[in-house]
């Protein structure tokens, strides 16, 4: 190894070749015991820590920027919704597999086969138990998730502790170089901007730069080390599942946009069995004050919706009806907008909103929720009102679908919602809600 | 409005980490900053802090740090980064990571990064000269600079410039070369420009009162908010620039005020004014609406892109906003109520505290002693809303002293510190590349790593703790570039050394643990803990006490691995 070009890497490091990453950091992860954890996840091959966890993957996505419920999830049997939307309303023709209540916007059709086949659903009127119209007020709430208590931890993270999560494969942050909030705390996580680019630079035979910078790190403040640590004991991973290559089944065609790469990491995840609980996907710019948009092609809100609906059913038919079986995606958004349109064609900051569940324990095809009503007294301060705290929403699920008995260690106070949002893991076929609110009444 | 809109890079983004404020103390502060005194161990140099670095090894003072050329052969120890106070016994690291030396600490914080060239000019003027310096950036000659910049003539365009660029054929309507060029332009000044602080200001108060670039209806716009709102008044007052930004086309349309009318205001800009760029979350609903209606009639010219106030938009009646009342009776005087409303707000005891805070929080520590936090405020209004004399007090407080290493350098902050530790210069005009080829990819490098500059989409600016940064991909992504710097791959076309090798080490060491010394020395100030010496060398499959020769790998082609292994490494990492 003494000439100048004996390196793989003639251009972008981070382009590097596999072999050398792949064959070296096994065996350096193999070689360690960096923060107890790289044991986890180290093989010759591609098997796993089994962590005894028999629950669904989590799955959050998060709509950024105040996701526009009331035009996505359009309540268009209440007559007031037409009355304060008469420029930006989706007009009751366009929508899609509407009942009497609710119909969905007209670029959620990718999704339309998945809402009539029932593993497509919404809950309406969902809210946060302290309200506010601060977009980073209200996210930093959202994901601490423990309103009224001191906890600094986020609710993923201590979701994560309580399923015994040891492993960074275990809650993933898919599709930003930034770990959010909701992961915060002491339970290691991972965050990946794509499993592709998942590699360290120059590692290879008689380079240890791996070993190297454990050894490094190996008295860091936590700002660092605890990354550095995730690293470390995610590259053998990673460099397996890069190995393997990805290829979506079912014939599965991702949009070529960020949400649809990081949804097809998420499944490539869920099917390599690394162990994942929970995986965070962002997806922003959803702050519409202005020009939302008619519901057609070109237009604002229709375009990013679209993205996502096709992003979202590619994530589906990837997985299958197998692989969604042991999956529940979930949409979750600061805070919905203003009820009525203002002077610009948008809307301002609100407060209740819609959440989307997906996977194959979801009762969908329905909207789930208690509806507040439009009218103008039924409003609080002009939002739609919160009529199920969105902690409960997913304490349903966590309790239905992730075997989570302990709710009050996620959120504290808060009771599962009790909506029959989700199908027992247990039982999935024939077994009903406990109780069940599902269908909203028309206001008016 | 499209302060989020759809564009080519981290729609993914969001504001994951905007809450993380809080957890940053929790997360970085969790290391115990062993025996060290409470105030001043910085400052106090090797007084009381010798015991902190029972592994460091000893290190000769020398007058010429950081400057291998005046070392002479064979003492590599000259090389190295003394304590300018009287520290005989060696290098002492405050906070474990960092040097002890108060003026590498100064640089650390007020610039992108040490380099020789900038620890000469502190050590020859001192600390306090070396800040009222950097405060009169006009006075400080920056030629290597100022040439880059020529190359980017966009980057300061105004709106009818750019809107002339379009009419000339030199650029389609919409497009996003200019502002790509402030971006571009921003790199080359955190990274060669010899006005560091007043950089590191511009780059504050672009985040404070951000407007996203490139964002799409920035096109004619954006080059000139950076031209005319935050350069003008970085080192200015407040009120001032936040009174520039108000009126200017690239906030009125990033936060909407733009189409904000007097039937129905849009109340985007009135509530980040109050909750970002000003008080802070104490506003009530009802100053938000006041604060919208005021603000009506602040729009934009459609036909040339320029500011406008437009009275017939604009909603007459009293408004009464966080201690602020105004009739407001006549539309025509709207425009002038809606700026003492923002001189009013400017000038708040609530906005005092809160940009206190951000700049101890930039400075100081990712949570900031509140003592050193109520004095800024102090001074802040007692001048006006002038900046410099805050930033006087910060730099000379006690708190600044005591807070050496206790940072973590965001991957912006940090890239371009390898680029200034590496030496790297701008690169050269050629037949294929007008002089910003190189430039670019360092654009698109921090982008890679979620902190391209001005590119935050969110309202807020980026963050500026350590919780926030501190994920996996970030850290294996900063590691990976410094690779690709230190080695040359990516860009190519930055100016390199002749020998890197001998730039950074001087004449070649006698063993291996003689190199990482002379690279621990020059890249971070400080001779590594013995494990980590042993650490480095093992790299090569050697110990510190192994003979190091011309030919070996470590000296020729493996090089620069060494180099950004230490670039990687926590010692670097902290600032």
């Amino acid at each position: 190894m003494t000439t100048p070009c004996g390196c793989p890497e003639h251009e972008r490091a981070t382009g590097m070749t596999r072999r050398g990453l792949l064959g070296r950091a096994l065996a350096v992860g193999a070689a360690g015991a960096f923060g107890g954890l790289a044991a986890d996840t180290l093989s010759t091959s591609l098997a796993f820590a089994d962590s005894g966890y028999q629950g669904d993957v989590l799955v959050v996505l998060s709509l950024r920027g105040g996701f526009d419920g009331l035009n996505v999830v359009v309540p268009h049997g209440d007559p007031n919704y037409y009355l304060a939307r008469p420029q930006i309303g989706v007009p009751r023709s366009m929508l899609l597999g509407a009942d009497v209540m609710f119909g969905l916007h007209p670029a959620m059709a990718p999704l339309l086969p998945f809402w009539q086949a029932g593993t497509l659903g919404a809950v309406h009127a969902v809210g946060q138990p302290n309200p506010t119209r601060s977009h980073f007020q209200a996210m930093e709430e959202m994901e601490r998730a423990a309103a009224g208590t001191s906890l600094r931890t986020g609710w993923l993270d201590r979701m994560l502790g309580v399923n015994g999560a040891t492993s960074p494969f275990n809650g993933v942050a898919v599709g930003s170089a930034m770990t959010p909030r909701a992961f915060a705390g002491p339970t290691p996580d991972l965050s990946v901007r794509s499993l592709d680019d998942f590699a360290l630079s120059g590692e290879a035979a008689g380079r240890p730069m791996a070993a190297t910078l454990r050894a490094l790190y190996d008295d860091a403040p936590p700002a660092m080390a605890t990354p550095a640590a995730a690293v470390d004991s995610a590259l053998a991973t990673t460099a397996a599942l890069r190995s393997a290559g990805y290829t979506p089944a079912n014939g599965a065609v991702y949009p070529d946009s960020e949400l649809g790469a990081a949804l097809r990491d998420v499944a490539r995840l869920v099917k390599a069995k690394v162990g994942l609980m929970a995986a965070t996907v962002d997806f922003g710019d959803w702050d519409f004050h202005e020009n939302i948009g008619t519901p057609v092609k070109g237009q604002r809100l229709h375009d990013h919706l679209a993205d996502v609906a096709a992003a979202l059913a590619a994530f589906a038919a990837d997985l299958g009806p197998t692989g969604l079986a042991g999956v529940t995606l979930l949409t979750l958004s600061e805070f919905g907008r203003r009820v009525a349109e203002n002077g610009s064609r948008g809307a301002d900051h609100g407060h209740g909103n819609a959440m989307l569940l997906l996977g194959g324990g979801v009762r969908g095809g329905r909207v789930h929720g208690r509806w507040p009503g439009l009218a103008p007294a039924q409003l609080v301060g002009g939002d739609l009102a919160g009529t199920t705290d969105y902690r409960a929403v997913i304490a349903e699920i966590l309790q239905r679908r992730c075997g989570l008995g302990d709710i009050n260690a996620v959120f504290p106070g808060v009771t599962a919602a009790g909506l029959g949002l989700v199908t027992p893991l247990s039982g999935r076929a024939g077994v009903g809600p406990t109780m069940s609110t599902t269908l909203p009444t028309p206001t008016g | 409005m499209t302060k989020h809109s759809t564009s080519r890079r981290n729609v993914l983004t969001g504001a994951a980490a905007a809450g993380l404020g809080v957890l940053g103390a929790t997360r970085l502060l969790g290391r115990p900053v062993t025996g060290a005194p409470a105030g001043g161990a910085a400052m106090n140099g090797a007084a009381g802090v010798a015991a902190l670095t029972p592994s460091a090894a000893p290190l000769t003072p020398s007058a010429t740090p950081l400057t291998p050329s005046a070392a002479p052969a064979g003492t590599a120890a000259a090389a190295g980064l003394p304590t300018a106070s009287a520290n005989t016994t060696g290098t002492t690291l405050a906070s474990g990571l960092v040097d002890a030396d108060p003026l590498t600490h100064l640089l650390r914080r007020a610039t992108y990064g040490a380099t020789p060239e900038s620890l000469t000019e502190v050590r020859t003027l001192g600390a306090a000269a070396w800040i009222e310096r950097q405060l009169d950036p006009a006075a400080i000659a920056d030629p290597v600079c100022d040439d880059l910049l020529t190359r980017l003539p966009m980057a300061r365009m105004t709106i009818t410039q750019v809107r002339g660029e379009v009419t000339a054929g030199r650029m389609v309507k919409y497009g996003w070369e200019a502002m790509y060029q402030v971006g571009y332009a921003a790199v080359a000044r955190a990274a060669w420009s010899r006005r560091q602080l007043f950089e590191v200001m511009v780059d504050f108060w672009s985040n404070h009162l951000n407007v996203t670039c490139p964002f799409d209806q920035g096109w004619d716009n954006r080059p000139d908010y950076d031209r005319a709102v935050i350069r003008p008044h970085t080192l200015g007052r407040f009120a001032d620039m936040l009174k520039a930004s108000a009126k200017h086309p690239a906030m009125l349309n990033y936060l909407d005020n733009r189409s904000s009318t007097k039937t129905r205001p849009n109340e985007n800009y009135a509530r980040e004014l109050m909750e970002l760029h000003t008080v802070g979350l104490i506003h009530t609903e009802d100053d938000v609406q006041n604060a919208a209606r005021l603000l009506t009639g602040l729009t934009t010219d459609t036909n040339n892109g320029l500011y406008r106030y437009s009275s017939t938009s604009h909603a007459v009646g009293a408004v009464k906003v966080l201690g602020f009342s105004h009739a407001n009776s006549t539309a025509g005087g709207g425009e002038a109520a809606a700026m003492a409303m923002l001189d009013h707000l400017a000038s708040h005891p609530a906005t005092a505290a809160r940009l206190a805070r951000k700049l101890c929080v930039r400075f100081v520590a990712d949570d900031p002693p509140q003592p050193l936090v109520d004095r800024l405020a102090a001074v802040y209004l007692a001048n006006g809303t002038a900046i410099k004399p805050v930033l006087r007090e910060l730099f000379r407080s006690a708190e600044f002293a005591a807070a050496a290493g206790g940072k973590v350098r965001t991957p912006y902050e940090g890239v371009i510190a390898t680029i200034r530790a590496l030496g790297l210069a701008p690169e050269q005009k050629t037949v294929s590349n007008p002089g910003w080829h190189g430039l670019r990819s360092l654009y698109w490098m921090v982008d890679s790593l979620g902190q391209a500059p001005m590119a935050w989409h969110p309202p807020n600016g980026y963050p500026d703790v350590a919780a926030a940064w501190a994920s996996p991909a970030g850290l294996l992504g900063r590691w990976n570039e410094n690779l690709n710097l230190a080695a040359g791959w990516w860009p190519k076309q930055l100016t390199r050394p002749a020998s890197m090798l001998a730039h950074l080490a001087g004449p070649l060491p006698a063993t291996y643990g003689g190199l990482v010394d002379a690279l621990t020395r020059r890249l971070l100030g400080v001779v590594v803990a013995e494990r980590h010496r042993t650490a480095l060398a093992a790299f090569y499959g050697k110990t510190p006490g192994s003979a190091l020769r011309a030919t070996d790998a470590a000296a020729t082609w493996a090089f620069p691995y060494l180099v950004a292994l230490i670039l990687d490494s926590p010692y670097f990492q902290a600032r």
